[in-house]
């Protein structure tokens, strides 16, 4: 229990520490990859708690997710490699008051809440794998088919946006050069 | 004791293949020629261009022996002969392999050259056209299975061979497998000719060493599953179950460069375009196969 918890602590730490990296680094893939090792730390804790299934999971997602998300940074940014000295913060007064105030909340549900009593063992991996099968293809398969749909959705739409439109312009340079 | 075992193994095959690979290249068979090139190039000076990006320069070449490792670290030689016989086992292993993509990435931007990261984000680009074809011939694996235990894959095995069961979900496996490794055909973040290296080109030294042999440990992992997957791991007559094993992923792996050895570089937006329009398609259906197979078939 107290192994369990020390390596909880650890990898929260260590999710903590790359999350304040994502924002001190100036370069995008710098700050993608620390974003990435954050989550994968959060993927450690999971593996802590012995839950296995999510751990891995979390842990495998977000190696492609930030991968891409930094191929994206880096195509759209005006300073991917950060060697330009660009500040990418704002608002910076809001932004320390909004996060002061979301972190409080956090904190104040994590140690007000009724948690229940401590579950002394949990169930073994395969068992948790699949009874997570089971809740997410019957009580939680409406909210999983939703985000599919909206994501598809959202794919979609950003690869319709992406395709260049038909240039009418042609026409008129036709005209003009006739 | 495993650990060791399994390492032992790991490495005597990378040493094979090494052979192999130096002996299509240069035509003499040679047993202590990866022994010599190894050490040859821990003599020679390691390199650090110009303004790098040194955690991601330093970090690459480790992070795909540690990737390479942790995916073979779930798969069985035998059936107490595993390092860590996980519940997840299956998905476990594309986890692991999921950082061979954020170490080419970082081998790619590190050094602060353009053909290193030109080849960095061509895995990149790579990845979204093979990756699917890793993860849905694996489910349709983990289907017959009703597991996710490499071993017990393993054990549905016994009676018939997936290579049978689904052969659909073999072919694309198998494709995807060398595109991962990033072997000839699909060696476009490396390219030599094309990006006199790409990832590889500003590394040298020790460096080098380490990520040459993070390569073909790649290679025997990804060969090592298709055996786990497909052939029946440990299963095969007269021998010891960890020699059926080592004979098969051997076998795979000498045919991964075998392929390679005698087709053309595939270009980008034909391996997007045959993955997603052609591959996942198949893939989709192979599952449904495999589905219609464990409904009908008893």
């Amino acid at each position: 229990m107290y192994i369990q918890a020390f390596f909880v602590a650890v990898f929260g730490l260590a999710a903590i520490g790359f999350g304040v990296v994502v924002f001190r680094t100036s370069s995008m893939v710098r700050s993608a990859l620390a974003l990435l090792f954050s989550q994968t730390a959060v993927g450690c804790m999971f593996l802590a708690m012995q839950s296995e299934f999510l751990g891995v999971l979390q842990i495998m997602m977000m190696a492609t997710e930030m991968s891409i998300m930094a191929i994206f940074m880096v195509m759209f940014m005006m300073d991917p490699g950060g060697l330009g000295g660009m500040d990418m913060s704002h608002q910076k007064r809001f932004s320390l008051g909004a996060g002061g105030i979301a972190a409080a909340t956090a904190i104040a549900v994590a140690l007000l809440s009724d948690w229940g009593p401590v579950t002394a063992e949990a169930p073994d991996a395969a068992m948790q794998t699949r009874e997570l099968g089971f809740e997410m293809l019957g009580r939680s398969m409406l909210i999983f088919e939703t985000a599919a749909v909206t994501i598809l959705t959202a794919m979609i739409a950003a690869t319709a946006t992406a395709i260049p439109a038909r240039e009418p312009a042609n026409h008129d340079h036709k005209e003009t050069s006739r | 004791m495993s650990i060791a075992i399994v390492l032992f193994a790991l490495l005597v095959t990378a040493w094979f293949l090494a052979m192999i690979e130096s002996w299509t290249a240069t035509g003499r068979l040679h047993p202590a020629a990866p022994l010599l090139s190894g050490l040859a190039h821990l003599g020679r000076e390691s390199v650090v261009p110009r303004t790098p990006d040194r955690v991601f320069f330093e970090t690459a070449p480790v992070l795909l022996l540690v990737a390479a490792m942790l995916g073979a670290a779930v798969l069985p030689l035998a059936p107490n002969l595993i390092i860590a016989d996980l519940a997840t086992g299956a998905l476990f292993f594309n986890a692991a392999l999921a950082y061979v993509l954020v170490a080419l990435i970082m081998g790619g931007w590190g050094p602060n050259g353009a053909y290193a990261m030109v080849g960095g984000w061509r895995f990149l680009g790579q990845l979204i056209a093979y990756a699917m074809l890793i993860v849905m011939p694996i489910t349709a694996v983990a289907m017959r299975a009703e597991s996710l235990v490499n071993t017990a894959i393993v054990g549905s095995q016994e009676s018939l061979w997936n290579i049978v069961y689904q052969p659909l979900g073999f072919v694309l496996f198998y494709i995807a497998a060398m595109a991962l490794a990033f072997r000839p055909p699909f060696d476009l973040p490396t390219a030599e000719g094309e990006l006199a290296g790409g990832v590889d080109a500003e590394y040298t030294g020790v460096r080098l060493a380490v990520l040459r042999l993070a390569r073909l440990l790649l290679v025997v992992t990804l060969a090592s599953a298709t055996t786990v997957f497909y052939l029946g791991g440990w299963h095969g007559p007269l021998l010891p179950p960890w020699a059926w094993s080592l004979i098969k992923t051997l076998a795979v792996a000498v045919s991964m460069l075998l392929v390679g050895h005698y087709l053309p570089r595939i270009r980008e937006a034909d391996l997007l375009g045959w993955c997603w329009k052609l591959g996942i398609p198949l893939a989709l259906l192979n599952i449904f196969i495999v589905g219609l197979l464990i409904l009908v078939v008893p």
